[in-house]
């Protein structure tokens, strides 16, 4: 087939496709009772996504972070119930909607993506208008949307971004969720959901406030809040991951960061996000801008590429430095100023490993 | 393990587990026995008693402590669930023999201070060839914990016990779970505890002794062996079977022993779950009564329901409303949770999760106080009248005993004296801090409301060593004493505990440096370096110029006066240096004020740079300096506070006469708005004026200035600068004019004896004209 053809070219393949030998292995094992509709077990999509190994397959990690959390969002959806996932940006909420649909229901393509002109025909059913005027009104004209195909097949819908539609969009979302049917008046029917059938939303603790969703709809969903990597560990794991993915497809000049730069990016980073050191000891402030893990990768690539692209290729305290300000620094004067007193406060104080930064990154703030 | 054909049943427990408790019952009415036998102290028998009396209320507590200093305690806390005293309950009801059986308390409070011993130095010596891997025997305890977690996939230990023993429906598979996992676990760290924790290990080994040989008397004394049920923790099961050797007489008179008496007292679910004196801990006591009012009544499955519904209640309560039908999602959450880990019923942890989720929508936060009432509850127990006197009682009398107080205990207000400085002509130490400790001792009973004390003024404000107080002792007194038995053992701690609570409760830096000045004159440098933390946490957040500068102040009062209170106060200087830091970088930007707001900033600006000159080695002077400097340069910001900032630099010969000249010339330059020159020139004359009227050239700069102003302008600069000089001593206003009399010829004599002339009627009528002039017109 073409697809099969174009595997090497093509930018990102789905989840199902990226993974599909370890799904294999997963259901090949699998001896624990699949509740309707699902492909797997729930202990075995659990596996999917925290990661194992199962009959000589290893099952690669996808979330690496709070185990319970998958938990949560896997019962979530065997009580049939839709799940929202809620975070900061950065924090793998489509990654994970993507992998758990995937695993357990192996075509993770039906995606709704929420954007402020996402109308109404976009979660119900629109037509194919030529045909409509041609036919009248038939199953031939009619255009479902993922999430009435998602009812037909019992599978599961993404929404992605669902906070950023308008309200009368998403309060679409309420009958069909508590009724779990569409009417199709111009046919004279409805399509009821078959068992299987759930609807897993994302939305960014950012956008809270634009389109607030209303409480009626809230409340049909169980609301997860992916929060930022627990621990240093888990994060400079996750950044050393992506940031060596990243850099082998851009093909970026530059020898990988070694453990101790990226320690002392994704140090930084946590202190400042959570506004104290990570030896719990000393507050400091954090600035006003996002300081998520997704932030660390691109500002490590960043680092990568200005020292492939200008520099000798090894990446530099100054290359690092210059990264840090423009990541931290945004809304300048208070932020330089926040910077600036985590500089005199918290880093001029760690020692001689963190001289070379700290003389960087304070000539750089000025 | 029921107990073998002849031998005593023997039942382990987990401390506080209502399974353990619920079970045991049914154990209890199939044996019959005639003794039940309890790990416990052996000499609170009397408490036993006393603790299934008609009116006692759990949550109570035995509480043991040393007759004399220091005070050593045990605690022993009993919820309704306790198997320990559901057995007493059970026991008393069915007229069976029931005893402690561990070791007497005044043995373990001797051997307490034995076990916390280090270990002899020849073992010292024998360990230092093989070095521990570093780790306390606690922590591997935990680390095996969190692995056993890990192994059976549940979120926690926690979790992970309530799954596979608390939910077991079968006293036998319960029992069997239990004294297997127990036994165990006891082997698997047996030979870490001998490397790492050998006191610990000896310390059980006498403890076992000891209950066996109870055991074995027990027998001795009638009981036929298979009608005795022996209740200890589980991990102490094994070790119970009487094959393993007694302890002898000879043994026991060799135990080591201090003097203890022994109170039962209230006890509270919150203290239960934050400080319980098990090891095995109990995060959530009205939970697990929940539980276990659900075993009685046989609706174990109704459970989950109970707790959420609460829970949504509790929300509704305090105006979050959450539906019906988010309990009953809720429900079906937390079962299908317990079900992906292959467990009947949802844990704890299972329900929890449930309403973060549904109640919380996602987030812990928006539960987490409804929660922690469900979970922890406010329950007090209680006791009724006629129990021993309270720990925190026998502390104040000793105490007042100690520090010769004792007459003051009265109905009549008597004055007290203190001075706070060593006393050299006494010769033990305790006489010559004598007046610090009373002083210590009356701000803690301060601190805990006890209405004993009252601090009075002391006329020399500046006196540090001085204290006044007067003291009145009242029933009132008496209650507030018991009161604070909940929230500690002895005064030291009662108090320590109120300033923690008050240090949770503190959200300004000004409070909080209270706090630390609170708990240094309480003599408590523990509580101290936490307030000291929390000022710190606080102080990110300060970005009050003022507000800081003061704090700034006070911590360097303590720095300089905290010797005389015998603490050590060096933690408070990096404290210290980054507020200062903080103060020194807002300086500027606070400066761009009003001159309403100037006046308070002046104030500030004073206390920053006294403690600048009075702690030069701590803090980074020259930053200050060189803010102080650019604040003075500055057009753009409070004129006054400028000239002030100039002041300061003048004092401190950082500015010379030409730079002085120079800026007072550019200040009062002729274009400059006449408010904003005499402004800077009223804030540069609020310092040292001996330093101003010193410096002819300033008055020059000044005289030229006021002449070259044209008639309006004059008028409006009259105004500042009259309220410039009108600070002025007459003595200083004398010398003005004096020196402005030698600069417009006069000379500074003449000057000098045309002002000690007395008035001529002429002159009086041209000043009293002067007296109506109205400034309100300019």
């Amino acid at each position: 087939m073409m697809e099969m053809d174009n595997k090497q070219a093509v930018l990102r393949l789905p989840a199902e496709k990226l993974y599909a030998h370890e799904l294999e292995a997963l259901r090949a094992a699998d001896q624990d009772t699949k509740p309707a509709g699902w492909q797997l077990s729930p202990r075995s999509v659990l596996t999917f996504l925290t990661g194992g190994e199962v009959g000589g397959v290893t099952i690669t990690p996808k979330y690496i972070g709070n185990k319970r959390l998958i938990e949560m969002a896997i019962a979530t959806l065997l009580t049939d119930r839709a799940l929202l996932l809620i975070g900061e940006p950065g924090t793998a909420k489509s990654w994970l909607s993507e992998n758990l649909t995937a695993a357990i229901h192996g075509d993770s393509s039906k995606v709704v993506q929420g954007t402020a002109g996402t109308s109404e025909e976009h979660v119900r059913y629109s037509w194919n208008y030529a045909l409509l005027l041609a036919q009248g009104p038939s199953d031939q004209a009619l255009i479902r949307s993922p999430i009435l195909r998602a009812m037909e097949s019992g599978g599961i819908a993404r929404f992605e971004e669902i906070s950023r539609c308008a309200s009368e969009v998403q309060d679409a979302l309420i009958s069909i969720l508590s009724e779990k049917t569409i009417a199709i008046p111009e046919l004279g029917r409805e399509v009821s959901a078959q068992r299987g059938f759930s609807i897993i939303a994302t939305a960014n603790t950012r956008d809270r406030g634009v389109n607030e969703m209303s409480a009626a709809l809230k409340r049909r969903f169980n609301i997860i809040v992916l929060p930022a990597p627990s621990s240093l560990e888990t994060e400079i794991d996750i950044v050393r991951r992506r940031v060596g993915e990243i850099s082998a497809s851009y093909e970026l000049r530059a020898t990988q960061p070694d453990e101790e730069a990226i320690r002392k990016v994704v140090t930084i980073f946590r202190e400042l996000r959570s506004g104290v050191t990570l030896d719990g000891k000393e507050k400091v402030k954090p600035p006003s801008g996002v300081i998520s893990t997704a932030e660390a990768i691109s500002l490590l690539t960043g680092s990568m590429a200005l020292a492939g692209s200008f520099g000798t290729g090894q990446l530099t305290d100054e290359d690092i430095a210059a990264g840090l300000q423009g990541a931290i620094v945004k809304d300048d004067a208070k932020d330089q100023l926040v910077w600036k007193e985590y500089l005199d406060n918290v880093m001029k104080k760690r020692g001689a490993t963190w001289r070379s930064l700290y003389s960087a990154c304070s000539e750089m703030n000025g | 393990m029921s107990g073998s054909a002849r031998g005593p049943h023997y039942w382990g427990i987990r401390h506080l587990s209502p399974a353990g408790a619920y079970h045991l019952l049914s154990l209890l009415k199939e044996v019959k026995p005639t003794a039940v036998l309890i790990e416990g102290p052996s000499d609170a028998g009397h408490l036993a008693s006393q603790l299934v009396a008609r009116g006692v209320v759990p949550p109570v507590a035995m509480l043991a402590y040393t007759e004399q200093l220091p005070v050593r305690t045990l605690l022993y806390p009993f919820a309704d669930y306790s198997p320990e005293y559901q057995a007493l309950l059970w026991a008393q009801r069915n007229g069976c023999h029931a005893e402690f059986i561990d070791l007497p308390t005044d043995v373990s409070l001797a051997l307490q201070d034995l076990r916390r011993m280090p270990i002899a130095a020849e073992e010292a010596v024998a360990e230092a060839d093989e070095p521990a891997e570093g780790m306390s025997f606690g922590l591997v305890q935990r680390d095996l914990y969190a692995r056993i977690a890990e192994l059976s996939g549940e979120p926690d230990y926690e979790a992970y016990w309530e799954r596979c023993y608390e939910h077991l429906a079968s006293p036998e598979a319960y029992q069997q779970a239990i004294v297997h996992f127990s036994s165990e676990f006891r082997d698997m760290t047996e030979e870490a505890e001998l490397k790492s924790a050998p006191q610990e290990v000896a310390y059980n080994e006498i403890r076992e002794a000891y209950m066996r040989r109870k055991i074995h008397d027990t027998i001795a004394s009638g009981h036929q062996a298979d009608r005795i049920v022996v209740i200890s923790g589980a991990h102490h099961t094994p070790a119970l079977t009487l094959q393993l050797p007694l302890m002898t007489d000879e043994q026991i008179k060799k135990l080591p022993r201090v003097p203890t008496r022994m109170t039962l007292m209230p006890y509270s679910y919150y203290k239960l779950s934050s400080h319980s004196g098990y090891g095995a801990g109990n995060m959530a006591p009205a939970y697990y009564e929940l539980l276990w009012q659900s075993m009685q009544h046989g609706e174990l499955e109704k459970l989950p329901a109970l707790y959420l519904s609460a829970v949504a209640q509790q929300l509704r309560e305090r105006g979050t409303w959450r539906s019906t039908a988010s309990v009953i999602e809720g429900v079906r959450l937390a079962e299908a949770l317990a079900s992906m880990h292959g467990g009947s019923r949802p844990t704890w942890r299972d329900l929890r999760d449930a309403a973060t989720v549904l109640f919380g929508h996602g987030e812990l936060s928006v539960v987490a106080e409804a929660l922690a009432r469900i979970d922890i509850g406010t329950a007090i127990g209680s006791l009724p009248e006629g129990v021993s006197q309270t720990p925190v009682q026998d502390d104040l009398n000793r105490q007042l005993k100690r520090l010769k107080l004792e007459k003051y205990k009265s109905l009549v207000s008597a004055e007290l004296e203190l001075d706070l400085r060593e006393n050299r002509r006494v010769k033990s130490e305790e006489a010559a801090y004598l007046d610090l400790n009373r002083s210590v001792f009356l701000h803690r009973l301060q601190t805990l409301g006890i209405r004993f004390a009252r601090k009075g003024h002391v006329r020399q404000t500046d006196a540090t060593w001085a204290e006044h107080w007067v003291l009145h002792w009242s029933p009132e007194a008496e209650i507030e004493t018991v009161e604070s038995t909940l929230k500690g053992e002895t005064i030291e701690l009662a108090a320590a505990y109120v300033i923690h609570e008050e240090l949770l409760a503190c959200t300004d830096i000004a409070s909080a440096a209270k706090l630390i000045r609170k708990s240094c004159d309480c003599g408590l440098p523990q509580v101290m370096g936490q307030a000291t933390h929390a000022l710190q946490q606080l102080a990110v957040d300060a970005a009050n110029f003022e507000q800081i500068a003061m704090t700034v102040h006070e911590l360097s009062i303590l720095l300089q006066y905290g010797s005389i209170r015998r603490i050590d106060t060096e933690s408070l200087v990096p404290l210290m240096q980054q507020l200062f830091l903080r103060g020194t970088l807002l300086l500027v930007e606070a400066a761009g004020c009003n001159d309403a707001a100037a006046a308070g900033m002046v104030s500030a600006i004073h206390a920053m740079s006294t403690v600048a000159q009075e702690h030069y080695r701590e803090v980074d002077e020259q930053l200050w300096t060189a803010k102080l400097k650019e604040l003075a340069a500055r057009d753009d910001r409070n004129a006054k506070l400028s000239g002030y900032a100039f002041s300061i630099l003048l004092e401190r010969h950082e500015a010379g006469e030409d730079e002085c000249a120079q800026e007072v010339s550019r200040r009062l330059s002729p274009g400059i708005p006449a408010d904003i020159g005499a402004g800077w020139f009223e804030g540069l004359s609020m310092r040292n004026r001996y330093g101003l009227l010193s410096r002819p050239y300033l008055w020059r700069e000044l005289d030229a200035y006021i002449s070259s102003l044209d008639d309006e302008p004059f008028k409006r600069s009259l105004v500042f600068l009259r309220r410039a000089f009108g600070s002025f001593e007459p003595r200083e206003k004398a010398a003005i004019a004096e020196l402005l009399g030698d600069l417009w010829g006069a000379g500074a004599e003449t000057v000098g004896e045309a002002l000690q002339q007395p008035l001529n009627e002429e002159e009086k009528v041209q000043l009293d004209e002067l007296n109506d002039f109205d400034f309100g017109d300019l």
